[in-house]
């Protein structure tokens, strides 16, 4: 099954993904660390960015996607709707994610995450297809 | 798994050496705090720093430690400059995350009854929150270079206060060594929009009045009294001082390979002080110290503005000065005697204090009769606390001492406690003000979430490494 829920840490917090692929895993944890974000549902996929990130396993390409996203959302002020992974190996993801400028009047953001952590990160293959647990400094 | 700890006394307890470990651990806390941690895995990382390459003297934690990524929060650990590394897992991602407090010579009875205005000012006049800044301060990407190396002293040689503010900040303002060359365009770009604000989570700006004094000589050295009206700031390094964190991070995975550093922890990954990686750390470290050491500049310079509109005063008139500036999250090069000798030695702080002795030389020269001023922050809804270095400290922990109240509640159990609860209301009623830009913050970091920081301090002067000088009661707080 495709899901993510959020995980409570007494500093910090975490994303706990499933995905039937490797593809969907990497959606779903994008939605996760979303979630920690914001609450917002008015998200307008009007924009679209093509994301490409490499990374030397797993585990290290999934911190640098949901890096990326972070990026973004600082830098360019870019909120994200919905994520399209176009394809995915050990190494390198290729995306379109879509959003929109931030809007202070529509939007407002709960938290702000300092980075993506490695700790005890493990993408790990079950019966099922994907899972992962990622935590973010806040 | 639970961790061997022998108690040496009421306020310490030693971790033996044993596996890897190429050193004790030795933990500052009482007996109830003792009691907490070992259900937490924050002792199991004073255990892992201690397996590092060139450790000298013990694994230190202070009485608000908790569990960080990698190093505890509340961590110190001393390394030899030669033999030892140097690992951003031990500093954090908020590189220079620290306190400023600030003086006035005004009284509680001048501000009460416009503390509403003053809280509002503030708040508009200093950014807080996500994605909020000063549309007014546009910084090309060479001022901001220059931003990194000079840090504080850019902002005053730029209008943002006065020369004089620059002797009473950790490094006088500016940490020695930074190069930008080695700052990722990344990094750059994530810092630009970011200089000059507050950030959110834990982060705040407060209005504070001094309720005791505890060590009367010292107040008077410092400028503290009664009834007084001062002014804390806890920011850090921002989005730049994050991805510094996080483009080394990456970089020492792959060097703690390349040199054979076993690790217990990915999050604990170093190099060589004295190797390239090492070197390149501490350069990029200094530039984010540097932004942050501005930020906390930029931010004093507002705070006066506000007050002399509010107040209908000049900030000459009005005396805002500048008491302290700390780190607690950096790692210094520092010279220390160990075991009768001189050594030189890269200590890291994270979630830890500065804390040097009368009589240093490092201590700014109007406070060196008492020793170095020492910040530490409790929650929105209590007290913080000035503490001054101790010789004790120097001798027993590197010149460190605690930062902070530390977290016990998840931001989950926080918002539950909170629910149906009105938390200005109930902050109101005890007179303080609050402007927050985020509920959730609001509602996660209520009192109940944090430790009472006076546990805290209570252990650090029990154990000789700080001395408690004053109390401060919050009567208006911005958060993020």
């Amino acid at each position: 099954m495709n899901s993510f829920r959020l995980l409570e840490h007494t500093a910090d917090m975490g994303i706990a993904a499933e995905g039937e692929t490797l593809a969907a895993l990497f959606q779903q944890a994008a939605l996760g660390l979303r979630q920690i974000i914001t609450a917002c549902t008015d998200i307008q996929p009007s924009q679209e960015i093509l994301v490409e990130v490499q990374g030397q396993d797993r585990e290290e390409l999934l911190v640098n996607w949901l890096s990326e996203l972070l990026f973004l959302l600082e830098s360019r002020q870019f909120l994200p709707a919905a994520f399209e992974i176009d394809n995915v190996t050990d190494y390198q993801l290729r995306a379109r994610v879509r959003g929109e400028t931030l809007d202070a009047d529509r939007h407002y953001l709960e938290r702000e995450i300092k980075a993506v952590t490695y700790h005890q990160i493990k993408v790990e293959e079950t019966a099922s297809g994907w899972r992962v647990q990622v935590f973010v400094d806040l | 798994m639970s961790v061997k700890v022998r108690q040496i006394d009421a306020c310490r307890w030693r971790i033996p050496r044993e596996g890897a470990m190429r050193t004790d651990g030795l933990v500052f806390v009482d007996r109830a705090m003792m009691a907490v941690l070992q259900k937490e895995k924050a002792l199991e990382q004073v255990r892992n720093v201690a397996t590092l390459p060139g450790i000298v003297g013990p694994s230190i934690a202070m009485p608000d430690i908790h569990w960080g990524y990698g190093f505890p929060i509340g961590g110190v650990a001393a390394f030899d400059a030669e033999q030892g590394v140097i690992s951003p897992g031990g500093v954090g991602y908020d590189i220079n995350c620290g306190v400023r407090l600030l003086r006035t010579e005004l009284t509680v009875d001048e501000v009460r009854p416009r503390i509403e205005k003053l809280a509002d000012e503030l708040f508009r006049n200093v950014p807080s929150g996500v994605g909020s800044h000063r549309r007014d301060l546009k910084l090309s990407v060479a001022e901001e270079r220059k931003v990194l190396t000079k840090g504080a002293r850019w902002a005053v040689e730029n209008g943002f206060g006065r020369v004089e503010d620059l002797e009473h900040i950790e490094e006088k303002g500016t940490l020695a060594g930074a190069d930008p060359e080695v700052i990722s365009d990344r990094a750059l770009e994530r810092g630009r929009n970011q200089l000059g604000t507050l950030g959110s989570g834990n982060h705040f700006l407060e209005v504070d009045l001094v309720e005791e004094i505890g060590d009367q000589q010292a107040a008077n050295v410092l400028g503290l009294f009664p009834g007084q009206v001062t002014v804390t700031i806890h920011t850090g390094s921002r989005g730049l001082g994050y991805q510094v964190c996080d483009d080394h991070l990456r970089m020492m995975l792959h060097a703690a390979h390349k040199y054979g550093i076993e690790l217990p922890d990915r999050q604990l990954c170093c190099a060589p002080l004295n190797s390239p990686e090492g070197k390149q750390y501490l350069a990029a470290m200094a530039c984010a110290a540097n932004f942050a050491f501005a930020n906390r500049q930029l931010i004093t310079a507002w705070v006066r503005e506000s007050f002399e509109r509010v107040l209908g005063k000049s900030s000459d008139e009005l005396r805002i000065s500048v008491i302290y500036d700390v780190c607690h999250n950096i790692a210094k090069m520092e010279t220390h005697q160990f075991e009768g000798q001189t050594r030189r030695l890269c200590v890291h702080r994270k979630g830890a204090t500065r804390a040097f002795p009368p009589g240093h030389a490092d201590t700014p020269e109007l406070y060196r009769s008492v020793g170095q001023p020492v910040l530490i922050p409790g929650d929105m809804g209590r007290y913080s606390y000035v503490l001054v270095g101790t010789q004790g400290a120097f001798e027993e922990t590197f010149g460190s001492t605690c930062h902070g109240a530390g977290r016990v509640l998840s931001r989950h159990a926080a918002k539950k406690l909170a629910r149906g609860r009105n938390i200005e209301a109930e902050l109101a009623a005890r007179g303080i003000i609050i402007r927050a830009s985020s509920r959730a913050t609001l509602a996660e970091e209520i009192s109940e979430s944090y430790k009472d920081v006076l546990d805290v301090v209570n252990v650090v002067e029990q154990a000789g490494i700080g001395k408690i000088v004053a109390r401060l009661r919050p009567l208006a707080v911005v958060k993020g």
